[in-house]
Parts: C-alpha cells; sequence; structure tokens
C-alpha cells in the first residue's frame, strides 16, 4: 500500500494563489508583499501545494527566451501573421540595446516618430520650420495636419521652438496638454503612473496648459517661468518659479548641479549613460555643484572621485558603483 | 485501462474509421494530414472508454472529437509557422540546438494551449507581463487600457494556467 497522493487544490485555493500571482508580478511588488504571500503559503499545505503549481508554471515562462513569446504567443486572431510580423519589426528596430535587456528601454521609445538612445542629444526640423530637440533617451510622435500640429511626448524631455504658423502647436503629455503661443520652451517627462510629473519650462513667449481630462486651461506659463505637474491631488500645480539653469542646461549638452545630492546627481547622469550607475546609501547625501560635459560620462564621473570623498568602482563599462572611499 | 472497452473500440474503429478519414480529407483537403487526424481521434476515444458504453450517435460523437482534434491542429500549424518566423527574425540568431529548438517549441505549444480561449487583449497583456516582464502600468499605455483591466487579464491568464497545470 502506497500513501494516496494529496489531493489536487481546489479551485478556490487556485484563485487565490492567482491572485497573489497578480500582485506579485505587478513590478511594483515589495518586500511585504512578498511577506504577506508567504505567509499564506504556510497557512495551508494546500496552499503550498498551489503555489508549487505557480513554481513550475514560472519555470516554464522562465525558458522562453526574450523576443520569442511575443510574437508566437500574442497572435491577435488565429493566424493572423501581419500583427506578428509589425511585433517582429519592433523588436527589431531595439536590436542594438537588446543585450543590455530591453527592460531598460522604455517600450514606448520603439514605436515613435522620432527617438534618442541614452547619451544621445538631437535636434529634429518638423514639416512646419518647428526645431525640436531631443534630450537623451526621449521619443515624440509628430502628426501635422490641416488643422493643428500635435507632438507627443511619449518618454524624456525635448525643447521646443516654435515656427510661425496659423495652425496652433500642441504638446500632449501624459498628464495634460501644453499649447505654444509663439514659444520657445523645454518639457520634461519622468517616471510612471502615480510619480508621473512633467517640468515645464518657458523661455520665450507662453505656453498654456491643459490638464488631463479637463476641458478648460488651467493657466497660462509665461517666458521666464516654470512649473511642476503631479500625477494626484486636487491643485497639481505648484506655483511659478523663475526659470533655473538646472532645466535648461540639457540643451547646450551640460548637466547643471548646484548643490544637488550626489543621488540625485547620478540618477540624472544615468540618463546619459547606458547601463547601470549605482550611488550607494552612504555617499547620497554628499552634495555636488558645477557644470559638467554630458559628452564625456565617463570624465565626468572621473571629476566627482576627484572632488567628493567617493570612489568610482567600474565593473564593467555598463555597470558603475560610486562608494566612499 | 481500457481494456474491457478494447472490442467496443475495436467495433467503432472498423465501422467507422473510412468514413471519419474522409470526413476529415474534406475539411483538410490533404488526405495525408487526414489519416494522422483519423488516429489522433480514436486515440482520444480510447482515452474516454466511460463514453462508449452508453453511445447511440457514434458519429456524432467521433465528429465531436474530430472537430477538437482538428482545431487542435490549425493552432499548432499557426504557432509553428508563427515560431519559425520569429526565429527568422530575430535580430540576434538564438544559439540553440536542434532539441533546444524542439523543447522551446514544446514550451510555447503548451503555453499556447493554456493561454488558448483567452480574448486577444488579455491574452498579450499576460505574455508582456510573464515572457518580456514588463510591468502593469506599461502594458496598460501599451494595450490603451486601465491598470485595473491589466490585472483583471493577468487574473485571468493565472487562473487558466494553474487550473491545467499538473
Amino acid at each position: 500500500m502506497s500513501a494516496l497522493p494529496p489531493p489536487a487544490p481546489d479551485a478556490a485555493v487556485l484563485r487565490e494563489a492567482a491572485q497573489w500571482l497578480v500582485r506579485l508580478h505587478s513590478g511594483r511588488a515589495r518586500e511585504a508583499d512578498h511577506a504577506a504571500c508567504a505567509a499564506w503559503r504556510e497557512a495551508d499545505p494546500a496552499h503550498e501545494r498551489a503555489w508549487q503549481r505557480a513554481e513550475r508554471l514560472s519555470r516554464k515562462f522562465g525558458a522562453v527566451p526574450s523576443g520569442v513569446g511575443v510574437p508566437v504567443l500574442a497572435r491577435q486572431a488565429r493566424g493572423n501573421r501581419r500583427a506578428a510580423l509589425r511585433t517582429l519589426a519592433l523588436l527589431a528596430t531595439a536590436a542594438p540595446a537588446a543585450w543590455l535587456g530591453w527592460r531598460l528601454a522604455p517600450w514606448e521609445a520603439w514605436i515613435s516618430d522620432h527617438r534618442t538612445a541614452t547619451g544621445e542629444r538631437r535636434e529634429v526640423q518638423l514639416a512646419d520650420g518647428s526645431r525640436v530637440l531631443l534630450d537623451t533617451g526621449s521619443a515624440i510622435d509628430v502628426r501635422i495636419d490641416g488643422a493643428q500640429r500635435t507632438l507627443r511626448l511619449r518618454v524624456g524631455a525635448i525643447q521646443v521652438a516654435t515656427a510661425a504658423d496659423a495652425r496652433p502647436f500642441v504638446v500632449e503629455t501624459a498628464l495634460g496638454r501644453l499649447r505654444a503661443l509663439g514659444t520657445r520652451f523645454t518639457v520634461r517627462q519622468d517616471g510612471e503612473d502615480t510619480q508621473r510629473q512633467i517640468r515645464l519650462a518657458v523661455t520665450e513667449g507662453a505656453v498654456e496648459v491643459t490638464l488631463r481630462g479637463a476641458s478648460s486651461p488651467a493657466l497660462v506659463v509665461p517666458a521666464g517661468r516654470q512649473t511642476l505637474l503631479r500625477h494626484q491631488g486636487a491643485s497639481p500645480l505648484t506655483a511659478l518659479t523663475a526659470v533655473t539653469p538646472e532645466s535648461q542646461a540639457w540643451t547646450q549638452g551640460v548637466l547643471y548641479a548646484e548643490n544637488m545630492r550626489l543621488a540625485d546627481f547620478c540618477a540624472e547622469l544615468a540618463r546619459y549613460r547606458p547601463g547601470l550607475l549605482h550611488c550607494s546609501p552612504e555617499v547620497a547625501e554628499l552634495r555636488i555643484s558645477g557644470a559638467f560635459q554630458l559628452r564625456d560620462t565617463d570624465y565626468v564621473l572621473s571629476m566627482v572621485a576627484s572632488t567628493l570623498p567617493v570612489q568610482v568602482l567600474t565593473r564593467t563599462r555598463w555597470w558603475v558603483t560610486v562608494l566612499p572611499v | 485501462m481500457p481494456s474491457a472497452d478494447t472490442s467496443a473500440v475495436q467495433a467503432l474503429y472498423t465501422a467507422h474509421h473510412g468514413w471519419l478519414s474522409t470526413w476529415l480529407r474534406r475539411r483538410l483537403g490533404c488526405a495525408h494530414s487526414a489519416a494522422d487526424l483519423a488516429q489522433d481521434t480514436f486515440v482520444r476515444v480510447l482515452l474516454r472508454p466511460q463514453a462508449l458504453p452508453t453511445l447511440r450517435e457514434p458519429r456524432a460523437y467521433l465528429t465531436t472529437l474530430a472537430k477538437g482534434v482538428v482545431s487542435e491542429h490549425w493552432r499548432r500549424q499557426a504557432l509553428e509557422r508563427a515560431y519559425l518566423e520569429a526565429l527568422a527574425l530575430m535580430p540576434e540568431p538564438l544559439a540553440l540546438s536542434p532539441e533546444e529548438r524542439l523543447q522551446l517549441l514544446q514550451t510555447l505549444d503548451e503555453i499556447d494551449a493554456m493561454l488558448d480561449g483567452l480574448a486577444p487583449k488579455a491574452r498579450e497583456a499576460f505574455v508582456l507581463s510573464q515572457l518580456e516582464g514588463l510591468g502593469y502600468a506599461q502594458i496598460a499605455e501599451r494595450l490603451g487600457v486601465s491598470e485595473r483591466t491589466v490585472k483583471r487579464y493577468m487574473a485571468q491568464g493565472f487562473e487558466r494556467c494553474l487550473a491545467v497545470m499538473e
């Protein structure tokens, strides 16, 4: 006589396991989520059995190399080859950065009209004569028709100098719409979801801001002023302040720091470098000031090491850590 | 094991195999795969011996099973085609041995079968998350749906997969 095999987990327990998987794969799961899941597993052997099944599932998914699963499995409909080929064309576009892992490369950037690689800064002239300067790792879509000129900022930062034209010029961002009134201005979009924020700085003319979902403009930002739009809050607009050198320096290929936390400085510098740039917590609160040429970020790091009590540990070209001496 | 029913299966086979092959050939337009799929259909008969004694409409029963076999056949064919295209179009060719290629196809086939029946968007969301590691926010933006909806899609996907995993 052999012992009976344990019964298969019942549907309700499997549904609970599915809910845990949903929570842990969101991309934002924290230590507490993992701990809560572990407690659930320990609470009942049936939970643990269901979880074993979940782990076998994960191993199965893990066996599929990146880049193969989506075109093969995300078929829009049976036999719809066109969709698969389109997906593949997108994947192929990302080839140069592919080995770095495309989790680092924003998906949004691949399907845009104009984009810049990490460390690249490029000016684009639009059909109407307007000029757009794209900062590192940025992407925009452009649509110019008989009635309107629309530019969608998908990711990163741009400087816009509009050409004189009767048609309205509008920049769409995740948090709202910016309408240029004969203008030069910069827009930077950071973060995701609730962390999302938009920095708008106007250097010539004025820009009218209409928040997402609103029908009428919230304010007009005049030349020499900047503002910050956030995701949450009844009043997502902070007060207007004078345009700071920090917000404009990138257009000259410079990273400008004034008493900036080293952690923030590294985060800014990392936007211009492929790979990982990590600032260890022990030195995060050190302060740094200066104007740094972004053309050579290795040189910038060596300057940091020579002015602050830190050392720059280069594990590979793509993995750099700033540590205490 | 279906040993007691072997004679019943034998009788069913003798009486209807020719008819089933013709029925499949008309559907597929290919005698070769019709013969294979007729075999597969009878394998399914063998796997469900308990259905045999009560069988009153053997041809209707065979047709039902054969339809499942045929749709499985098309699903697999589409998958294999997509798989070959994907491999051919990879920016950097995957260094896979023939065995690994087959193993990978097998795995993709299993996942594909698990996801069968999910709505196309739910399927895409699930694949982007589980095979490419995108976060729900990115998926929501890419598919033009809310993050709540992505979570619902993910729950559907996980429930389905967990239900059929061993």
